[in-house]
């Protein structure tokens, strides 16, 4: 390593960000060299200075004032929220059914889809194979699964497929396949579909993630993401292009 | 119900929202009354948080918070420094003069911190201060991550300059 790169790697190396085999070499370089060491040893000074700054803890009075306004909130959290799923009804109206309003069961799949959808950012289980390349991920679900889901990398629409994983909906094993959009997340779950009676189309909401749902080619697809919902449709109506 | 679980999960990261917004507003009134407001917006947006990430969550309501009041009133954001005394964290192993010594570097520190821009100083003290990875800071400040190490890097570069400087000043 030269010095103009761990020059370039320094401040990054002193906050632990970089992978251990990059983090090795500037380390490496460091021992050896008594000029970067000298740079490295001044920004780590610098860094304990910054940490020693008077730290601002918050004054009794504001817990008080802050307890005492999040309660007088409530009420009109609620009016708030009611307003919202008005706007929503009226917003999304024709050929779609807002799932909230659609049967039970219904329902309880959006729920699922959340949950399938939250589990698999709090477990760090986003994936089983980790890949961009639809190539890899497709035949990946080849005899794990009694279909094959169509996948597609959306890299160009600025939606990059990053993965996929087994997962379940509803009973069912389903593919789930995973983009990214910036630091938003997005789960497709892809099944096949059972019910003939399912609406063609829906998208809803349930604690503050967007969910889409569409039917192909005998298949429900659930897109789920705390992508603001723009953005989400205009993933959901790239994935559904031909 | 609701509020409860609000109180346990956003009600632990009050210091650190009140920290920051006093790093940003530079003055106590005007963070408390970020904070009140952005803890508000909290319990109405409690729904769009995911379980693990409550602190960066906030931090980024204080900021949202701050930003829309400052530009409200465009001067909030070059407010006079207070000169007034802070309470300075105090290591009380150390003898009278060493710790006249700490008193004066923490003191600063803190207004070296102060006088650096806004995009400079706050990166500094998610980083540095609250110890916020590259990709949570992203989040909070909403730039991409290489905006961020960039502005650390030339926040680094700045204090460097500035606290080398007063070392120089104060010898002569």
């Amino acid at each position: 390593m030269t010095c103009e790169q761990a020059e370039r790697d320094l401040d990054a190396y002193m906050d632990r960000e970089l992978d251990a085999e990059r983090a090795a070499a500037v380390c490496d370089h460091l021992s050896g060299c008594a000029a970067c060491h000298g740079r490295f040893a001044e920004r780590d000074a610098l860094g304990r200075m910054v940490r020693g700054a008077p730290y601002y803890s918050a004054p009794d009075h504001l817990r008080q004032r802050v307890l005492a306004g999040t309660t007088r909130s409530r009420s009109m959290r609620r009016v708030l929220t009611w307003a919202a799923a008005a706007m929503l009804a009226v917003a999304v109206g024709g050929g779609v059914t807002l799932l909230r309003s659609s049967s039970r069961r219904g329902d309880a799949v959006v729920e699922q889809v959340v949950d399938g959808h939250v589990r698999s950012l709090m477990a760090n289980h986003l994936f089983d194979v980790q890949s961009t390349d639809q190539h890899t991920v497709k035949p990946w679900f080849l005899g794990k699964l009694d279909f094959a889901p169509p996948v597609v990398d959306l890299a160009s629409r600025g939606f990059p497929l990053v993965g996929g994983r087994l997962d379940y909906l509803a009973g069912q094993p389903v593919a789930a396949l995973v983009y990214q959009r910036q630091k938003h997340t997005i789960n497709v779950f892809v099944s096949p579909e059972r019910d003939s009676t399912a609406a063609p189309s829906s998208v809803g909401s349930v604690r503050g993630f967007h969910v889409h749902r569409w039917l192909r080619d005998g298949m429900s697809f659930w897109a789920v993401s705390d992508l603001n919902d723009v953005e989400l449709t205009q993933f959901v109506d790239a994935l559904r292009a031909p | 119900m609701a509020q409860r679980l609000f109180e346990n999960t956003v009600l632990p990261h009050l210091d650190a929202a009140f920290n920051y917004a006093r790093w940003l507003t530079r003055n106590d009134a005007d963070a408390e009354d970020v904070v009140q407001d952005a803890c508000v917006r909290a319990m109405r947006f409690f729904s769009s948080l995911r379980d693990d990430d409550a602190r960066p969550w906030l931090f980024t309501i204080v900021r949202n918070t701050w930003y829309s009041r400052a530009s409200r009133r465009s001067t909030a954001r070059e407010a006079a420094l207070p000169d007034g005394a802070v309470d300075e964290p105090q290591d009380e192993a150390l003898d009278p003069e060493e710790r006249l010594m700490q008193q004066h570097t923490v003191a600063r520190v803190r207004a070296a911190l102060e006088q650096l821009p806004v995009d400079f100083r706050e990166v500094m003290v998610l980083r540095e201060i609250e110890g916020l990875s590259y990709k949570e800071i992203a989040a909070v400040v909403r730039v991409p991550i290489g905006t961020v190490m960039s502005r650390l890097a030339r926040a680094r570069e700045r204090l460097a300059a500035v606290l080398k400087l007063t070392t120089v000043e104060t010898l002569r």
